[in-house]
């Protein structure tokens, strides 16, 4: 009874789905199981590490500079960035070539960065590190939803019978509309 | 020169950054529900996506990938805060409005990725045309949907009502912009597949003529 | 091929029948407005499939009428007397967005009903769920008046019924056009079912995991299982939408559980938060669940065809060895005999020629 609130929950609190953050990345990542794990798995790492220096950063920062709060979310992204492809590169080039991709990919685009700017926005209501992390942590976990719910249509989407000018794409926004509906009504 | 034009132009109809790459479509999608909205996020949008990439096509080309996408990230941030002042001086609510994609923006797409994929190769000139399309192509998304979407959702236009009967109200939801972007993007498609094959037709018949 | 189209023209016959019926009971109880309503959505349907299908430079074929019977479907889960227009843009929705836009018929992904109905909940959902009483009858053009909650929303939030068996059966309480009378919906279903018209796992699935959690977690003390199966559109939806062929999964075992899987989430949430046709929602958010299950039983059909092949692959690669070693063996043999033979012969030469030898001597 739980899981099942639980999971509703989740839904309701995913950031694709409810704000379309990171939209265009999953319909990069939905393309290939491989794509997937290793995109959302990225960016699950991206909002979890970003969240804790957001939560850093909104404790430190003084309220009359937070203008430049985008500015220290990008530097800390950036250094995450730099970081993880050094440390990929010094445990093994051949993961290094494989998995960099994701990296580029993951770093900054509107899920990740959506994230911190969520999470921001939240702590006014609780500020502690354990929301931080959790909705960092769920921003990822709600990628990897949304990742699925798109990778198990994804061959009918792409299928020839589609319509050549909804193939794709536009094929795939409508599914994400209506499933993004259907949550919509639970909440 | 035609064909250069044509490459040019391509940012509005050919080759538009949100209906052809789904590029910026999160702010399209949940804050294009009005003509307020729009007009915010087209300001926000234009002058950000502008000064940056203008501005970050001075970085130096040799720097390795991942250093220019972080310097990208922060010029753009940079530029980010004067244009939030400007706003707030300009447009008194549309921060509020806008929300979190209003800082979004400044990390969007064309600018980071774009932009060194395609933009920084090409001559200066060329450069700044082309991006002026873009911006061009993404406003003129911008404000059909902010103005289609306003009128059945809400129906009004800018905020003045308008005869409409029948109110959709879920149009002005995430999932309606979802819905409404696919069926705009299939139908902006379609009219550019329609209008390529209609040039190939006016081409064969001139061949034809021609011979 | 031929089999197939049949099939798919009867599958709309049967389904269209029972969902005329559930329509003539929904005028017995709101009169003729009930008609026009199924009306308007049927001809809304068919013209927007028509020019969809222009479009996409499809011709029109009886079996594009299956639009007709969703039409119905969208009728019945609504309000006898809902707007029309809204009843009419909830059509184009079903038919564009829900259905053509992926492809229509030959690649169905959501049920065209479900996905309408959630559209008009989310943009509608006060007018969709304000019905009128029983035997209350609207004219065609008239604005309904004194239209009240669902029996559905009663029992949610209260946990009470205040209706009798034999009105429980023959749907005499307020709710949805036809997706109440659920004595009628109880046959419908055996004979579709049948009929192989509609998914018999994906049915049971859906009843049985209601009827367990009723037993389990009981909205109320006394006649929580017949009053759950009244309310929230359950039974309508476990026929028309949950069991519909075009979106179940093919295998009866996997749309069992995908029947049961909806069934679990919905009452929960029922239970939980007191939504309205909770079911509704809930099968158009397990679509993915669906589509993932089908997967995976592509997927065992190609490994099956693949180990098929491999094993007459294997066989046809066995008995070629067999009739080798037979030809080996029938070689060997005669060698063998031919051998023996030849030493025998040779014995006995020897032999004959000793003893003829030894008489000699």
């Amino acid at each position: 009874m739980f899981l099942v609130n639980d999971f509703i929950a989740l839904l309701a609190a995913n950031l694709i789905l409810t704000q379309a953050l990171g939209t265009s990345t999953l319909f990069i990542a939905a393309g290939s199981r491989k794509n997937l794990i290793g995109t959302a798995f990225v960016i699950t790492v991206f909002t979890f590490f970003g969240s804790v220096s957001a939560y850093f950063t909104d404790r430190l920062l003084p309220e009359k500079y937070s203008d430049i709060k985008l500015l220290i979310y990008i530097i800390s992204i950036g250094i995450l960035y730099v970081i993880l492809l050094s440390a990929l590169y010094f445990i093994s080039r051949s993961k290094f070539e494989n998995s960099r991709k994701y990296i580029h990919l993951s770093a900054f685009n509107c899920a990740v960065m959506g994230t911190l700017l969520t999470v921001s926005g939240r702590a006014a209501g609780d500020s502690s590190l354990k929301s931080y992390i959790t909705v960092g942590l769920e921003a990822g976990i709600g990628f990897i939803i949304a990742a699925l719910i798109l990778t198990a249509a994804y061959r009918m989407l792409n299928s020839s019978k589609v319509p050549a000018s909804f193939r794709g794409f536009p094929a795939m926004l409508i599914y994400l509309g209506i499933i993004s509906m259907a949550v919509y009504s639970l909440i | 020169m035609n064909k250069r034009k044509s490459s040019v132009f391509d940012g509005i109809f050919g080759d538009n950054i949100v209906l052809s790459s789904l590029m910026v479509i999160s702010p399209v999608i949940i804050c294009g529900d009005t003509l307020k909205n729009a007009v915010a996020l087209i300001y926000a949008f234009s002058t950000i996506t502008f000064l940056a990439v203008t501005v970050s096509s001075f970085v130096p080309s040799k720097i390795p990938y991942t250093i220019k996408v972080i310097i990208y990230a922060l010029i753009s941030s940079l530029i980010y805060v004067p244009v939030k002042w400007a706003t707030q001086e300009f447009f008194p609510n549309a921060i509020e409005r806008i929300g979190i994609y209003f800082p979004l923006l400044a990390v969007n797409s064309l600018i980071i990725f774009r932009s060194e994929a395609e933009l920084y190769k090409l001559p200066k000139g060329t450069m700044i045309m082309k991006l002026v399309f873009y911006i061009l192509g993404f406003d003129s998304v911008m404000l059909a949907t902010g103005f289609i979407r306003e009128l059945f959702a809400y129906g009004t236009i800018n905020g003045k009502i308008a005869d409409i009967n029948t109110l959709i109200s879920g149009l002005s939801q995430p999932f309606g912009g979802f819905i409404f972007l696919g069926l705009f993007c299939g139908l902006y498609r379609w009219i550019c597949s329609a209008a390529m094959s209609r040039k190939d037709e006016i081409r064969s018949d001139a061949d034809v003529s021609g011979k | 091929m031929i089999k197939k189209i049949r099939t798919e023209r009867l599958i709309w016959l049967d389904i269209m029948i029972t969902l005329l019926t559930l329509e003539l009971m929904s005028y017995f109880y709101y009169g003729l407005r009930a008609i026009a309503l199924g009306a308007v959505c049927i001809a809304v349907s068919l013209i927007t499939e028509i020019i969809c299908l222009r479009l996409m430079n499809r011709p029109f074929t009886a079996d594009d009428l299956s639009c007709t019977s969703d039409a119905l479907i969208i009728t019945l889960m609504m309000p006898a007397v809902m707007d029309y227009r809204i009843a009419a843009i909830a059509c184009v929705f079903a038919v564009t967005a829900a259905k053509n836009v992926f492809g229509g018929r030959k690649n169905m992904i959501f049920s065209p009903a479900a996905a309408a109905y959630v559209f008009v909940l989310t943009s509608w959902g006060k007018k969709l769920l304000l019905y009128p009483q029983p035997h209350v009858k609207t004219g065609i053009f008239d604005d309904p008046d004194g239209l009240v909650s669902s029996a559905s929303y009663t029992y949610n939030t209260t946990g009470k019924m205040d209706y009798t068996d034999f009105e429980l059966l023959m749907g005499n309480f307020s709710g949805p056009a036809g997706a109440v009378s659920i004595l009628l919906l109880f046959v419908a279903a055996a004979m579709l079912i049948l009929r192989r018209d509609i998914s018999a796992g994906a049915f049971i699935g859906t009843i049985s995991g209601t009827a367990l959690l009723v037993c389990l977690m009981p909205v109320s003390s006394g006649g929580s299982v017949i009053y759950t199966f009244a309310s929230n559109m359950v039974i309508f939806a476990a026929v028309y939408i949950i069991s519909d062929r075009r979106i179940a999964p093919k295998r009866e075992y996997y749309a069992f559980f995908y029947g049961l899987l909806i069934a679990v989430c919905s009452y929960i949430v029922t239970l939980t938060t007191g939504m309205e046709n909770a079911v509704v929602i809930i099968s158009v958010l397990f679509t993915p669940v669906a589509l993932g299950l089908k997967n995976l039983e592509k997927r065992i059909d190609l490994a099956r065809e693949e180990s098929e092949q491999q094993l007459t692959a294997i066989n046809k690669e066995n008995d070629f060895l067999g009739e080798m070693d037979i030809i080996d063996f029938g070689a060997s043999e005669t060698v063998k005999s031919d051998m023996i033979g030849a030493e025998n012969i040779a014995d006995k030469k020897i032999f004959v020629a000793e003893m003829e030898d030894g008489e000699h001597e």
